[in-house]
């Protein structure tokens, strides 16, 4: 014991004789001492065994939060990896049998298996087949056999969720004691149910799986779904890309078509114009037989007198000559076949455009001239212009070059030149002119006619609207040529004013 | 209050005075716990400052002495009880910084209710400090006497002072450490 000593001198207190009373009063005091000593020792174990409590309390949570957190981080695996697996771009079967292998993991079961069946019977899938982890999947057809044994097969309802039954088979007595059958199935295309069964040993089957499940399994149907209806868009894209071409046969049959109509009717001024040289040299021809008749006179009349006279003087020859009028003869002739190679030539050149225009062609662009398909265009139209109409073609081959296909905008040009003429009925004027800017040249096609109101221009692109009397127009001119031109990265605007006159403005993309 | 302070004190007044005096303290006090002290216990802080206030009467000294006195006694007996680290420390400054960063945190760790003073650190020179104590106890006499014993642990030869005191008329405590 330690002894008591003075706070401010340290000096040892009385070790001397003590009375009696003092002594009973230490022992009490050292009674007390011990009472609270054993009090707080009591108190102390009271405390320990309290906080052993605790912590054993503490650990058993300790240990069931992690199993708690281990089970939930299994299904968040399971369900992660089936997510992937799902929104993956495996095709639709490899993708279930992904699912067939995680599920089979996830609930422990010992064989997984996936098939199609169609009016209860197997067609598709890993028939006969069953996954076993570590083995894959194997061929195993008695289990399949089992497992056919003990699902509806038959119903031809989807189920709303997974099933669990108890596995009753007698084939089960000679195979593995299963205790249990997992499944569920899924709509598949064309009436054919797909399955997803597993053969489990586990006496209980945990109950706590099937959200988990349930929730893997609407990831799969919209995986399923998904993958499906990118098989029905890749028909659907098949079948639309089938109409894109029958339609790009019609448009190519149709524009043939519409050049052959409007050929039809251009036959006629074309006749006209190839008649007129055919009249005249016709007519040239006859004054020249005429003139072949003369010079056969003049020659048979030559001959007899050189047979009389042995000979043949200059007087006489010129006598003859002045007869038949020779020197007259000889001059119009010159001018009668010059008029007919003209014509001739004449003849040449729109029987060439024509089969530059009705040849229908494919659609190869090269580098051409505006200035000579405009020309071309006015060779074969232009006759509609000669008596009533006034033509003021400004084009010259300082027009720049373009990237287009000649045949197709001749077509487009005639197209706008008769439609001009046809609104400019009992006289106009036809002005042909260009502009450029920004790297384009724009062909301004202007006619003094009786100009067209807002509605008419709204339609003016439209197939079969045409504001001629029926027979007389396809309604097809404009809408083909505005095919064209679109073909040809060209614009097109229209200015048009009642009474005034309209203006085709196209505008087309250099070709430097 | 933990039940350390308490047990601590009780060994500090019978060193001092006596088993008598304790048992006459206690007799006095009337406490809730009648002095029945553990170590693994709390008890209520009005027990320590009830107890004070009596050995104040009684042996006629001032709480600001009282306080100093078990502060510096207690220094070493709370320093065999601080966890390993703790005993790598050997100048008085670099100590009460591990007090607030490391001593304190570990203190946390094994009583998360542990109530423990603050130390705002405001001002160092190689031979002052000077650090805001703040604490809802109150108890910045008692602190000095540790840093004190504290001193006396490391061997060096320190002045304790309050250049500010909230018993004194301050806003606050504020405990300046001068190396003599």
């Amino acid at each position: 014991m330690k002894k008591p000593f003075e706070y401010q001198t340290g000096k040892l207190l009385s070790d001397g004789i003590r009375s009696v009373t003092e002594l009973e009063k230490r022992i009490a005091v050292l009674e007390r001492k011990a009472v609270r000593e054993k009090k707080a020792r009591n108190l102390a174990e009271n405390e320990l065994e309290r906080y052993s409590l605790e912590i054993h309390q503490t650990n058993q949570s300790l240990k069931d939060a992690l199993a708690f957190s281990t089970k939930k981080q299994s299904e968040l695996e399971f369900l992660g990896k089936a997510s992937m697996g799902v929104a993956s771009e495996l095709p639709l079967n490899d993708m279930i049998c992904n699912m067939v292998e995680l599920t089979c993991q996830y609930c422990s079961a010992e064989y997984g298996f996936y098939f199609v069946t169609e009016n209860g019977l197997g067609v598709d899938g890993k028939l006969d087949k069953s996954w076993r982890e570590g083995d894959g999947w194997q061929s195993r057809s008695e289990l399949q056999k089992l497992v056919n044994a003990n699902l509806p097969l038959s119903e031809t309802e989807v189920l709303d969720s997974w099933l669990a039954s108890a596995v009753s088979d007698d084939n089960n007595q000679h195979l593995e004691q299963f205790a249990w059958v997992l499944y569920m199935n899924f709509a598949l295309s064309e009436n054919k149910i797909g399955w997803l069964a597993f053969l489990s040993k586990m006496e209980l089957v945990d109950e706590e799986i099937f959200p988990i499940l349930a929730t893997a399994r609407g990831h799969l149907k919209s995986g399923i779904q998904r993958r499906l209806t990118d098989v029905h868009i890749l028909k659907r894209n098949v079948q639309l890309q089938d109409s894109v071409n029958s339609l790009e046969n019609a448009k190519r049959q149709l524009i043939q078509s519409e050049k052959m109509a409007s050929l039809g009717q251009l036959a006629a001024g074309v006749a006209h114009e190839i008649n007129n040289p055919i009249a005249f040299i016709r007519s040239n021809m006859q004054v020249l037989k005429e003139y072949l008749k003369d010079y056969k006179s003049l020659h048979d009349k030559l001959k007899s007198e050189f047979e009389t006279h042995q000979n043949l003087n200059l007087l006489s020859f010129k006598t003859l000559c002045e007869k038949v009028d020779l020197a007259y003869i000889d001059k119009d002739s010159v001018d009668l076949l010059t008029s007919n190679i003209e014509g001739l030539n004449r003849v040449g050149d729109i029987v060439d455009n024509l089969k530059n225009f009705s040849r229908a062609g494919n659609a190869e662009m090269t580098q051409m001239s505006l200035y000579k398909c405009v020309d071309a265009a006015l060779r074969i139209t232009g006759n509609v212009f000669k008596y009533e109409h006034q033509l003021d073609n400004q084009l010259s081959e300082s027009c720049p070059l373009v990237l287009g296909n000649l045949g197709q905008l001749q077509q487009v040009f005639m197209n706008l030149f008769s439609n001009a003429a046809y609104a400019m009925e009992g006289g106009g004027k036809l002005s042909i002119s260009h502009t450029e800017s920004d790297h384009r040249v724009t062909i301004h096609v202007q006619d003094t006619g009786r100009g067209m109101d807002e509605g008419t221009i709204g339609k003016l692109f439209t197939p079969f609207f045409t504001t001629k009397p029926v027979g007389v127009g396809t309604g097809l001119g404009l809408s083909i040529s505005y095919a064209i031109l679109e073909a040809h990265d060209a614009q097109v605007t229209v200015d048009s004013k009642i009474g005034v006159g309209t203006t085709f403005n196209l505008s087309f993309p250099v070709n430097t | 209050m933990k039940g350390i302070v308490f047990v601590k004190f009780n060994e500090f007044i019978e060193e001092l005075w006596g088993e008598e005096f304790w048992d006459e303290l206690l007799d006095e006090a009337e406490l809730p716990s009648e002095g029945v002290y553990t170590t693994v216990g709390t008890y209520d802080d009005q027990e320590l400052f009830t107890l004070i206030g009596l050995v104040v009467d009684k042996q006629n000294i001032s709480a600001k002495n009282a306080q100093f006195a078990f502060g510096k006694w207690v220094f070493k007996e709370l320093y065999n009880l601080a966890p390993a680290g703790a005993h790598d420390f050997k100048d008085v400054f670099k100590f009460l910084h591990a007090v607030q960063d490391f001593i304190h945190v570990e203190v946390k760790k094994l009583n998360p209710d542990a109530l423990l003073p603050e130390f705002e650190f405001l001002s160092e020179t190689p031979n002052q400090l000077t650090f805001h104590y703040q604490s809802p106890r109150k108890l910045c006499f008692f602190c000095e006497g540790i840093v004190q014993g504290l001193a006396e642990h490391t061997g060096q030869e320190v002045k304790v002072s309050q250049t500010e005191c909230e018993h004194e008329g301050g806003q606050r405590c504020v405990i300046e450490v001068d190396k003599v």
